[in-house]
Formats: structure tokens, C-alpha cells, sequence
């Protein structure tokens, strides 16, 4: 049985992060929130509730066919950053998710409000993963084996500082598992964010450039070169484009111990930023 | 400096904007920006605010081979304001609601997109808009309809820093605009709301830190000098300052224009002549502080904000050489006023006018009586509310000696309004003109402007008033678009219209050039599409 139901557009064509999307106010004729829907918390957020929410996320709500089932996005948002452009509190994620987004793929959703309240409670819990755990190791030691044995700064930023070739990791103890932290440093590949992904070009006259893919088409190819350079290449004047390293960052499983591998999954399950 | 000459620039410069790498924007690189001319390094181009482009390469001669090449969709159901910056190869684009977005300026292809988070309710009184971005250094700066400055890392589209100006939900309602101006290490911003009684300013912060270095307020205190209006109406007396200013380096001064007094069009409860609204500040960039103020409209009803760009030309006049101030204002007049001093020089009318029969010698007009906007309506009041110019950006070319402005004949009614106190929940409007637009009776002019005398030297009419702006290259060339959405470009000594476009779509922005694999383009924001041209297409 159906239960929700996209009210409008061809399927579920969700906003993708990296697109550009409108930022209107609701027009009018749009639904709104019911009566119950008023509440600012809500109402329908437990662990079961969010696992009814995850049913309904993957099935007949019909979100994973843009934002994918564990929540990562493609063709819509990803939802496991925990940033949301129009607001993360339980009502604002509740008027999205009911209202859809104007001017972009995201569909109104119809159906009861509480499962939507449900859809509510498993999306909250996609981007706040690391919320309820405890690290085991000692942040601090795991903030000087960041800044020092580890050289994540030259490449990530926390707050203010760091590199900007890999993701920002200001929040990224907010929303990602100790496991999901520890084999990102011994397995980069293992969940590569897809723009983050490596490429190395080599133009028709002999130049090789290493980077991140930030676009492409068949036209032409853009990237950020190590040094943090924006770059673009046309196709035509390219002589190879090499995807068979997909990430730039180094495994440190061999690299760190034991005790500083886990000092430096506490730092990084530390780092929370502000909600 | 020749055509000739200036031709063989792009092929120098070309290896430098292949996009292989960028170089910080350094002050040094933002004072000397004439002499990049494949980039487009701030506003107006330029601090003296010509947007004048020095390439060449499309010229009179071959301009009927530009095409499109490519366009950036926006996406959006609100006006699209913004000028692009250029820098190696690489554009930045504001969208509506404050969105940055890096593109490969020879493909069109976004690098990063920033997405700032506005509340869902704003006050901005004409839309949702944005004009663009400054940068400094490896820093873009932007301000949001919600009252912020923010920073983002040019490479990355990170955010740097984010500081508050003001309490957006204050008096009725405060918005943010303009595009910002970097003077040395400062970032220098504007404000909007004179439409719902706010107390203007002008703001500088520390590029680096976002620290607010000072405060212009362009009211000033009650006791304070120049105070001008009746008991305190002047707390919520607008002055705002919603357009970008331009800076003289020689003069070290800054030169910002304010808009409008609040109550637009009822004067009644705010006597006087209600400075510094409508007027020149010319500022201090260091500290702030007024070195001189002009005013061109007077305890203005007519809803006259003398927010246009500030043009800065040295040149004889009168017989003297001097450091000049161009300024066709929203009254209808082209001024001419001495930037070292602010002293009146002349004014002319450049579109059709019924108020002023005259100024003195210190450039106040002498009013001709029955042009107050009334309650019932006063249809006889020329120009029109929205002026004879407005923000469009205007632009001189030294080829020629004349500056280009895109001027509008509009036949409006004005009304005039009650006044009620400010209020967030009121969404109180100041104005109440209701457009009586006709075709046989308004139309839009692009203008040549002989400065040192005010002479028309061409016209070239199109069909509704505009709000484009227009840019002069060294091509001899004048770039803009109409309502309807036309992109044109007219031969700049005769005003003959030598090549257009159909966009179909409302051009409310103004078009830059810039180099991109050594050839040169030209884009403008058409509807909700950004256009790239370029010859043949390549």
C-alpha cells in the first residue's frame, strides 16, 4: 500500500547539494502545516519512530531515490552533514519535507503528519550520527597527532584553519560514527564523498595535474589541483583523464598505533562545531 | 593610449587566464585594475567607477559575428542584479538570496556553489536581490538580505567569517543589497530600507577578522551638525545606502551615494533638508569620517535616491583641469561637481523634467511649484519615481570623452502617503506611486554625455524604460539590454545599434567583459539566465 505520496512532479527528483536551487519563500497554494504539525518538537521521535521513519524513507516515501537509502544524496542533498539550507530545526525539516521545495525536484509530501513527524526522526538521526557516542581514546593527544604525525591540517580544515583539499571536518564528530571515523583514516575509499573524488589530467602538451573533481561534462573538466588551485580543462585538448586512485588522502592504518589511531578518533568525534 | 596598442594586450595576457592558476587579488592588484583588463576585479571594473573595458578584441567592425557561447541557469523567479567578477579565468556569480557560485569562465561549469541560509522572511522593499561580490586577497565578500557580511575562501566557497550589521527586523525592516567595495584592508558595505524607516549607514570591516573598523551614519544626531529635520523624524529619516560607492587613491576619499528620506512622498513630518539623504558622502576610507557631503535633491518627496555609481574623471573644464564627479542622478540632472572639494560645477537635465527651473551657485534647485506628489495623485511630476536614472551602472569611455548612461522616460503618478510609525508587522511602505506606464509616452534612452558640457551627443531609444546597465570597451563599443530582454551593443561615437540579441527576458544587471583563453567575452545576466558572448561563438 501506498502510504506517502509525492504530490507533485515526475517522481522524486530531490535538490542536489551542488546544484543551484531557489531560495524562494513558499508561494501560496502551497500546502502547509496542519494543525498538529504546529508543534515545535517533535512529537514522534524515538528510536522507533525513526526506524518507522527509515521504512518510510527507503519505501513508499519514496526519498532514497534522490537522497540514496543511507541518506548520502546523489541526485538530492546529501542528508548525513547535519547543515540543512532550509533549516534543521524539527518543524522547519517537517515543512520541507511536507511542502517540498520550491522551484527545485523536491516534491510535497502528502500523508498523515506522523509519519512524516516519523521522516522527521530518521532524518535528524542521519545527520547527527556521532551525537551518541563516546570516544574511547584522549581527544587532546588526538588533536596533536591531527596537527603534527597525522598532517590532516594540510589538507582539512577545522574551524578557521587547515587545507581545503579534503572535507571540512568543523562538525564532523556530529555526524559520523567512531566506525565510520576510523575507517575513513584506514581506508579512505571505503566512503568517498563524490565530490571529493581524485582525477589526474594530462593535457595534449604533456602537463599532468592531480586533484579533486569539482565538475564535468563532455565537454570540459574542472578540478582543484593540490596546491588548491582552481582548474579547467577542455576535453578536446586533453590527452588522458586517470580516475584508478579515487582519493588523494594517504591510509594511515600503518602509519599511526593503536593508541593514536583511537586518540585521534576521539579528537576528530570531539569536533561538533555548533548545532 | 591607441586602439592598436590596446589590441595587442590579449595576446600577452593570454597564457594568464588559461585558468592555470590564481593569484591572490591584492590591493595592489585592485588599485592597478585597469591594467587587467581580461579580469574583472570589482564593480564597476574599476575605483573610478567607468566599468569601462579596455579589450578590444570585439570591435565595430566585427562585433555582428558575437554569439552566444554559453549560459549559466540561475534559477530563479527574482530579478538577477549581479556583476560577475573575473579573476584568472575564473567568474564569481551572486544568485538571489545570496548564493555564491565559481564557474570556469570559458565553459560556464560551477566549481562550488556557497548556499547562505536566509530566514524565510526578509525586508528588502524591491526583492530578493544581490548585485555581487568584492574580493581581496583569496576572499570574497558578500552581504545578505538578513543584515550579514560574510567571507568565503575564493578556492573553496567556505565561509571565513560571518558578521552581523544590523538587526534585520529593526524599524521596518533593514536589507543588504549592494555589492561591497574593498578599499586597501577594509570591505566597505551599504545598507537598504529607507522604504520603511531606518536610520542609514555605511559600514567598513576588517577584511581579515570581520571586526567593523567604523560606522558612517548618514543621519546624523540630533544636536549634531547638520542635523536637518523636523524634531526627530530623522531616527528613522532612511539615507540609505544600497548601491556601491567608488574610491579615489590619489584623494584617498571614498564616494558613496544615499538614497531616499522616509517618508518617501510625505515631507510633512520630517522638515527640512533632511541630510545627508540624496546626497554624495565623500568619506575618509580609513576612519570614516565626512570630508565633504553634497546634496543633490533637498528634502526630496519624490523618492529620489542618489544611490547611482560615482564616476570620477580627470579633465579640463571650464578651461581648468580638474578632478571631476559625474553624477546623472534619479532627478533628472546631470551634475558635475568637484571631487576635491565638493563644489557645484553644473547640472543638466538629461531626461524630461517639470521641478527645477535653476540652481544657485551652490547647486540647490529652485523649485517650481505644483510638483508634490498628492494624495489623490499628481500625474503631471516628471521624472518619474523611478527616475531618470536609477542604480544602473552608467560608464565612460576615454576613447570617446563621453560617459553612457542608460536613461529612463517614465510617466508616473505620485501619491502621496499617510504616515504611520515603522513597524516590522505593518510592513509599512513609504511610497504609494502607481506606475501609469504608456507606450507613447515612456520609452528608455542609452545617452552620450559630453561631461564637460552636458550636451546629448547621441541617443538611442528603446521601447520601455530600463534597468540595465551599460559598459563601453575599447572596441568603441556600448554593451547593455532592454526590459524585453534585447542585448545590444551600439557603436559608441555614433550610437548606431550594430548588434543584438534576443534574450527575452528582463536585463536588470550590467554587463562586464573579460578575457578567457586569450579571447574576449562578454556577459549579462538576461531574466534569470546569465549570457556569455563571444565571437563566432569560440
Amino acid at each position: 500500500m501506498t502510504l506517502l505520496f509525492p504530490l507533485a512532479g515526475a517522481g522524486c527528483f530531490a535538490l542536489a547539494l551542488t546544484a543551484v536551487v531557489s531560495a524562494q519563500e513558499v508561494p501560496a497554494g502551497v500546502v502547509v502545516p496542519r494543525a498538529a504539525a504546529a508543534a515545535q518538537t517533535n512529537p514522534f521521535d524515538t528510536a522507533r519512530d525513526a526506524e518507522l521513519g527509515r521504512a518510510t524513507f527507503v519505501t513508499s516515501g519514496g526519498c532514497s531515490y534522490c537522497h540514496a537509502n543511507d541518506g548520502t544524496g546523489g541526485r538530492g542533498a546529501n542528508l548525513t552533514l547535519g547543515e540543512y539550507r532550509f533549516g534543521g530545526s524539527d518543524l522547519q525539516l517537517f515543512e520541507t519535507i511536507r511542502n517540498g521545495i520550491p522551484g527545485s525536484d523536491m516534491p510535497p509530501t502528502g500523508g498523515p503528519d506522523e509519519d512524516i513527524w516519523r521522516l522527521v526522526a530518521f532524518v535528524k538521526r542521519l545527520g547527527s550520527q556521532g551525537l551518541s557516542e563516546k570516544a574511547p581514546g584522549d581527544p587532546a593527544a588526538g588533536r596533536i597527532v591531527f596537527e603534527t604525525k597525522g598532517g590532516c591540517k594540510a589538507c582539512h580544515t577545522v574551524g578557521p584553519d587547515g587545507g581545503i583539499l579534503g572535507p571540512d571536518l568543523t562538525r564532523v564528530g556530529r555526524r559520523r560514527s567512531l566506525q565510520f571515523l576510523e575507517e575513513s583514516i584506514v581506508n579512505p575509499e571505503a566512503d568517498l564523498p563524490l565530490n571529493y573524488r581524485a582525477v589526474q589530467v594530462t593535457t595534449a602538451s604533456g602537463e599532468t595535474v592531480t586533484g579533486i573533481r569539482l565538475n564535468e561534462d563532455d565537454i570540459s573538466i574542472q578540478l582543484r589541483d593540490r596546491n588548491g588551485n582552481l582548474r579547467a580543462f577542455l576535453k578536446d585538448k586533453v590527452k588522458q583523464i586517470r580516475r584508478d586512485q579515487p582519493s588523494l588522502m594517504p591510509a594511515y592504518g600503518s602509519v599511526l598505533s593503536k593508541k593514536e589511531m583511537e586518540d585521534l578518533v576521539a579528537y576528530l568525534s570531539s569536533l561538533r562545531g555548533t548545532p | 593610449m591607441s586602439t592598436r596598442r590596446i589590441w595587442r594586450l590579449p595576446a600577452v595576457l593570454a597564457a594568464a587566464v588559461s585558468l592555470s592558476a590564481q593569484s591572490p587579488v591584492t590591493y595592489e592588484r585592485l588599485l592597478n585594475a585597469g591594467r587587467e583588463p581580461g579580469n574583472w576585479l570589482m564593480y564597476s571594473n574599476t575605483y573610478n567607477g567607468w566599468r569601462y573595458s579596455r579589450l578590444a578584441q570585439i570591435d565595430t567592425g566585427n562585433v555582428n559575428r558575437l554569439k552566444l557561447k554559453w549560459v549559466l541557469q540561475l534559477r530563479t523567479q527574482e530579478k538577477v542584479e549581479t556583476t560577475p567578477l573575473v579573476v584568472d579565468g575564473i567568474m564569481y556569480v551572486t544568485r538571489p538570496d545570496n548564493d555564491i557560485i565559481a564557474l570556469d569562465a570559458e565553459t560556464g561549469r560551477a566549481l562550488w556553489t556557497y548556499e547562505y541560509r536566509n530566514p524565510p522572511k526578509l525586508y528588502p522593499c524591491c526583492g530578493r536581490v544581490n548585485r555581487g561580490v568584492a574580493i581581496l586577497g583569496n576572499r570574497l565578500f558578500m552581504n545578505t538580505l538578513d543584515m550579514h557580511v560574510v567571507a568565503v575562501d575564493a578556492r573553496s566557497g567556505r565561509e571565513l567569517w560571518r558578521s552581523q550589521m544590523f538587526d534585520y527586523t529593526a524599524a521596518g525592516g533593514y536589507a543588504a543589497t549592494g555589492a561591497p567595495l574593498v578599499v586597501k584592508d577594509k570591505v566597505i558595505v551599504g545598507m537598504a530600507g529607507a522604504e520603511h524607516g531606518v536610520r542609514g549607514f555605511l559600514d567598513a570591516y576588517d577584511a581579515a577578522t570581520g571586526k567593523l573598523a567604523w560606522r558612517f551614519n548618514t543621519i546624523p544626531k540630533q544636536g549634531e551638525p547638520n542635523y536637518t529635520w523636523l524634531a526627530d523624524s530623522g531616527e528613522r529619516g532612511g539615507a540609505s545606502t544600497w548601491n556601491t560607492g567608488s574610491y579615489d587613491p590619489d584623494l584617498n576619499t571614498l564616494y558613496w551615494g544615499t538614497g531616499n528620506p522616509w517618508p518617501d512622498t510625505n515631507g510633512d513630518v520630517r522638515l527640512g533638508d533632511d541630510l545627508y539623504s540624496c546626497s554624495v558622502i565623500a568619506l575618509d576610507p580609513d576612519t570614516g569620517k565626512l570630508k565633504w557631503h553634497f546634496q543633490f535633491t533637498p528634502h526630496d518627496v519624490h523618492d529620489w535616491d542618489s544611490t547611482q555609481v560615482p564616476v570620477l574623471l580627470d579633465a579640463d573644464f571650464r578651461g581648468r583641469r580638474r578632478k571631476l564627479l559625474l553624477w546623472p542622478n534619479r532627478n533628472g540632472f546631470f551634475y558635475v561637481l568637484d571631487r576635491q572639494t565638493g563644489e557645484f560645477l553644473s547640472a543638466k537635465a538629461f531626461v524630461r523634467q517639470t521641478w527645477a527651473k535653476g540652481f544657485d551657485d551652490k547647486g540647490r534647485p529652485e523649485l517650481i511649484p505644483g510638483n508634490e506628489p498628492t494624495p489623490e495623485g499628481n500625474v503631471d511630476i516628471w521624472p518619474g519615481v523611478d527616475g531618470g536614472a536609477n542604480w544602473m551602472a552608467h560608464s565612460y569611455s576615454p576613447l570617446t570623452g563621453w560617459l553612457y548612461t542608460f536613461a529612463r522616460e517614465e510617466h508616473r503618478v505620485y501619491s502621496k502617503s499617510e504616515y504611520r510609525p515603522p513597524t516590522i508587522e505593518d510592513e509599512v511602505r513609504g511610497f504609494h506611486a502607481r506606475p501609469a506606464f504608456a507606450p507613447e509616452d515612456s520609452f528608455g534612452k542609452v545617452l552620450a554625455i559630453d561631461p564637460a558640457t552636458g550636451a546629448i551627443k547621441w541617443e538611442h531609444r528603446v521601447l520601455t524604460p530600463p534597468w540595465s546597465g551599460v559598459m563601453a570597451t575599447a572596441g568603441n563599443l556600448v554593451f547593455g539590454g532592454t526590459l524585453e530582454g534585447n542585448v545590444f551593443a551600439l557603436d559608441a561615437r555614433t550610437g548606431k545599434q550594430l548588434w543584438r540579441f534576443p534574450g527575452n527576458g528582463p536585463v536588470f544587471a550590467g554587463p562586464v567583459s573579460f578575457l578567457s583563453h586569450g579571447r574576449q567575452h562578454v556577459s549579462l545576466a538576461v531574466g534569470d539566465i546569465l549570457m556569455t558572448f563571444s565571437l563566432d561563438g569560440e
